[in-house]
């Protein structure tokens, strides 16, 4: 019986490798244009958090109201709708974006909401006193953001940010329903061709599990690299 | 109103959100049941155990939710034909994987938030291992897992739109087909296109539904905190 299951691993571990020396190159461009939009979609998001995160915290007027708005629209609607909506709704007002901008941009809106509500929760969280004591030095309104609220509230707010940059890269699988060939596109693309599902199915969550593991065993290098002291 | 948006709200209303809500009921009882196990399950101190239970979490948790379900739908009648399953309930299974992850580790945070005395004094009392957690330790941990729980659903609610990638009918593969319907030459269609307003339309259901619920969720949050 071991025996026997021994050797059906084995010989499932020999069609794998051959699996992906025959199809490595098409999966690794497939990945490259993943880690590609992620990238992209994950800066963006950064940007947005940063400076609507900000406004938030601060009660800018106008831009916080707006901000709030856009925060509850796209997180209380499924990305996949707001997918189809770019790219298969806005063609009908006149607005036509070709696949990728559609990819990043709709990872980079999603990512965006989620992270203004991480760093506002992050910059609320930085004590009164310490901008009190920022004022108290001299410091105007934008000096005390960027030299006290700032590294401060950014270090709390890290550990989330990271979780939605996590999702945002598992989010691009969803690119699949505009064709946009990246990871997931790929590997379909590839079993529709060789029938090989098993194979196919086994190396694309393999690669995502990799990406996304290595990610989680990163924010908590980082959360301890970065922890406040008196939290330690 | 135009006439063509009566027949197709009646479709997407009557066939769609009947699935979506179908859908999520589902996921989330499994959701519930597999993940409140699996997390109190996990605060028994065994390694060996311990480590499955890691690992199934890890995994539902790291993959993406649209690729578990294409492995359920695709990959597992490739494997076997006899695990063959429809698109509707291939979504579900996925969708409770994927929840039941993230309900047992919000169960083990709190399970393991009831104080030691109250598993000492349910000993006491003559409780073993089972009733001491189905009478006595669930049903306080409950009260600080209602706040994830109304958060999963909102997500599940959101989630089940992966299902429309493998065919089934829930709100945005009905809206997806009434858009082509309409669009498709007279005797069939009306040859005009309204995927702004259909899609639109979907995403102010799911607004409407969700967002009563992430207020509700933000409540018991700070209420129970």
């Amino acid at each position: 019986m071991t025996a026997h299951l021994a050797i059906l691993a084995s010989s499932f571990l020999g069609d794998l490798w051959t699996y992906v020396s025959d199809y490595g190159r098409e999966l690794a461009f497939g990945l490259r244009r993943t880690i590609q939009v992620s990238a992209i979609a994950i800066a963006g998001a950064f940007f947005i958090g940063l400076v609507l995160g900000a406004a938030r915290a601060h009660r800018v007027p106008v831009v916080s109201q707006l901000a709030a708005v856009y925060v509850e629209v796209i997180r209380n609607t499924p990305i996949l709708v707001q997918i189809f909506m770019l790219y298969f709704a806005l063609p009908e007002i006149g607005i036509r974006l070709d696949a990728f901008t559609v990819a990043w941009l709709s990872v980079m809106l999603w990512g965006g909401a989620f992270n203004t509500e991480n760093f506002r929760a992050g910059f609320e969280a930085v004590p009164e006193r310490y901008r009190e004591a920022a004022f108290g030095l001299g410091f105007g309104r934008v000096a005390a953001f960027v030299n006290v609220t700032l590294p401060i509230g950014g270090r709390i707010a890290l550990p989330s940010s990271i979780n939605t940059y996590i999702s945002v890269l598992k989010n691009t699988s969803l690119l699949y329903v505009i064709s946009y060939p990246e990871l997931t596109t790929t590997a379909l693309q590839i079993n529709a061709l060789t029938l090989q599902t098993v194979e196919t199915f086994t190396v694309l969550a393999v690669i995502y599990l990799a990406l996304v593991w290595t990610m989680s065993a990163g924010i908590r290098l980082l959360e301890r690299h970065l922890a406040l002291p008196e939290a330690r | 109103m135009p006439e063509w948006v009566r027949p197709a709200a009646d479709y997407m209303f009557h066939e769609g959100l009947r699935s979506t809500l179908e859908i999520a009921a589902i996921s989330l009882v499994g959701a519930l049941v597999v993940g409140i196990l699996l997390g109190t399950l996990l605060t028994i101190d065994f390694r060996p155990l311990r480590a499955v239970i890691r690992l199934y979490i890890e995994v539902w948790r790291g993959l993406p939710i649209l690729v578990t379900i294409f492995i359920i739908f695709f990959a597992l009648p490739a494997a076997s034909p006899s695990l063959e399953f429809s698109p509707l309930t291939s979504a579900a299974i996925g969708l409770i994987l994927w929840g039941s992850a993230q309900v047992a580790e919000a169960t083990r945070g709190a399970v393991g938030s009831i104080p030691r005395e109250q598993h000492e004094a349910a000993a006491a009392l003559g409780f073993g291992w089972v009733g001491r957690h189905v009478f006595v330790i669930l049903p306080q941990a409950f009260r600080r897992l209602l706040p994830p729980v109304v958060g999963l659903l909102v997500n599940i609610i959101q989630n089940t739109t992966i299902a429309q990638v493998i065919g089934a009918n829930e709100l945005l593969e009905s809206g997806e087909r009434s858009v082509e319907r309409l669009t498709a030459p007279p005797p069939i269609g009306l040859g005009e296109v309204h995927a702004f307003e259909i899609y639109g339309a979907v995403m102010v259901v799911f607004f409407a539904i969700s967002f009563p619920l992430t207020r509700l969720a933000a409540y018991l949050e700070r209420r129970l905190a």
